[in-house]
């Protein structure tokens, strides 16, 4: 039986990967090895945990809570500009900054909202791996959720001039960053190779909220 | 359930025969379609794309009306600790054909692992339901004929959506037809009567494996469900699954970053 997935493959957890993303409190420009990379993953991990499935969250300030976290943890504009590939160069000005914008609400709306799901998320980081030649690390990430198999993550870390930054998240395998790179190439080609065929489709989500 | 003793031994060998003859056959088919795929989107690799939305839609509403609410259902009513047993126990029978993939990949110390963790779990782990083996240093790993194939230098291009058995390729469809008929623990089972149907063994592994796998992946399927091209999202997924079950890595912390996460510049 084939599946897309193992079956030890729990979003909940990717999310809580995702939402890995995390305040450099702490991991600054100072010191960056790996080791650094490795806590930068969990320290925070553990903080957006903490942060956003506090009960009694009224909706906005979760949204507002995991915005800021995302920015600050996540590099956003460089995930953005991966994922749109080869089309982020035929996009004309205004297409990328309504891109841009667009994108970072939909991150924030399709995560934001189910936080609550994983309060009992454990996250411990197995090892990192060496740096590439874009100074990118893969930190393995174990993850458990009470009564559920654990479920391996590998959280890809960008080691910046300032800051380290969360670039993409696999899932047994399967990059988000890459999933979401060939959805929307998808969205483009039905669209007769149109960047306005994404950008309805995502109008259209973000705006049904 | 053959009480012609006598004749079991040698029909079953014929029936495995028979069964290597047809998946034989079934690969020289495979190897020709890679060999004259069609150019289409050189990324996507997915020349019969209408026909395959076609044959998605068709699963996904067999999704929506059974596999989805059997799995919820199934959730809803075993508690998770016996689900967990559930899983184990049929990962566990598994176990003898995954030996013999590694085998036929030349791993022959993860075969060896397979078996080790098939007599461990089927004995002290009672008939699979709890891993005894993996608090025991033998860490569970799963192979198919597909992913054989796949280090035999068979690649997994086009894209071929399955009705019921979903996302797949030629290559892993020949795999999929082996899953089904070499595994020793079916063959076994079916008594070496390949075109038996009334199986009840067999036909019970097949739903619980189903109904577990579906319930394991619930979130995980959901999340590309809710995304922009459903379809898409998925044969992406099926591909990068299937790229890392091939590779035997469970995590590329060790290697590095597999590729770059480049932009285009302007």
């Amino acid at each position: 039986m084939t599946t897309v997935f193992s079956r030890r493959a729990g979003a909940s957890l990717a999310l809580a990967a995702l939402a890995a993303a995390i305040l450099p409190r702490g991991a600054g420009a100072s010191a960056r090895n790996a080791n650094d990379a490795g806590s930068f993953v969990s320290t925070l991990a553990q903080d957006a945990i903490d942060q956003l499935s506090a009960p009694n969250l009224s909706e906005g300030e979760r949204d507002a809570r995991f915005r800021k976290l995302f920015a600050e943890g996540f590099d956003v504009p460089l995930i953005a500009r991966f994922v749109l590939g080869r089309y982020w160069r035929q996009a004309s000005e205004a297409e990328r900054a309504e891109y841009l914008r667009l994108f970072d609400e939909l991150v924030v709306q399709t995560y934001a909202r189910r936080f609550n799901e994983f309060n009992t998320a454990r996250l411990r980081v197995l090892s990192v791996s060496r740096p590439n030649e874009d100074n990118d690390v893969i930190v393995a990430v174990e993850g458990t959720v009470a009564g559920k198999p654990p479920v391996r993550l590998d959280v890809r870390v960008r080691q910046g001039s300032s800051a380290y930054k969360v670039i993409d998240v696999s899932i047994e395998g399967v990059s988000m960053a890459v999933t979401q790179r060939d959805e929307f190439s998808s969205v483009i080609q039905r669209g007769g190779g149109r960047i306005e065929a994404l950008l309805a489709s995502l109008r259209d989500k973000v705006g049904a909220r | 359930m053959s009480s012609e003793t006598t004749l079991a031994g040698p029909r079953r060998l014929l029936g495995f025969l028979a069964r290597g003859c047809a998946i034989l056959a079934l690969g020289a088919l495979a190897a020709c379609s890679t060999a004259n795929a069609p150019a289409g989107d050189a990324a996507a690799n997915d020349p019969i794309e209408p026909f395959n939305r076609y044959i998605f839609e068709v699963n996904r509403f067999g999704d929506e009306f059974m596999g989805k609410p059997l799995a919820t259902l199934y959730r809803q009513t075993v508690p998770d600790p016996a689900r967990n047993s559930v899983a184990n126990a049929v990962s566990n029978l598994r176990l003898p054909w995954t030996a013999v993939n590694d085998v036929l990949q030349g791993q022959f110390g993860r075969a060896g692992d397979a078996l080790a963790r098939f007599g461990l779990n089927s004995t002290f782990g009672v008939l699979g339901l709890f891993d005894m083996a993996k608090e025991n240093g033998l860490p569970h790993h799963d192979e198919d004929f597909g992913q054989t194939l796949a280090t035999w230098g068979f690649g997994g291009d086009p894209y071929l959506m399955l009705p019921i058995f979903g996302p797949s390729s030629p290559r892993d469809t020949v795999g999929l037809v082996a899953d089904r008929f070499l595994d020793p623990v079916t063959v076994i089972a079916l008594d070496g009567d390949i075109f038996s149907m009334g199986n009840a063994f067999t036909w019970t592994r097949t739903g619980v494996a189903f109904v577990s796998g579906r319930e394991r992946t619930l979130e995980g399927i959901a999340e590309l469900e809710r995304g922009q091209d459903y379809y898409a999202a998925i044969r992406s997924a099926y591909r990068q699954r299937r790229a890392s079950d091939i590779r035997n890595q469970d995590s590329d912390a060790t290697i590095g970053p597999r590729f770059r996460f480049g932009v285009d510049t302007d």
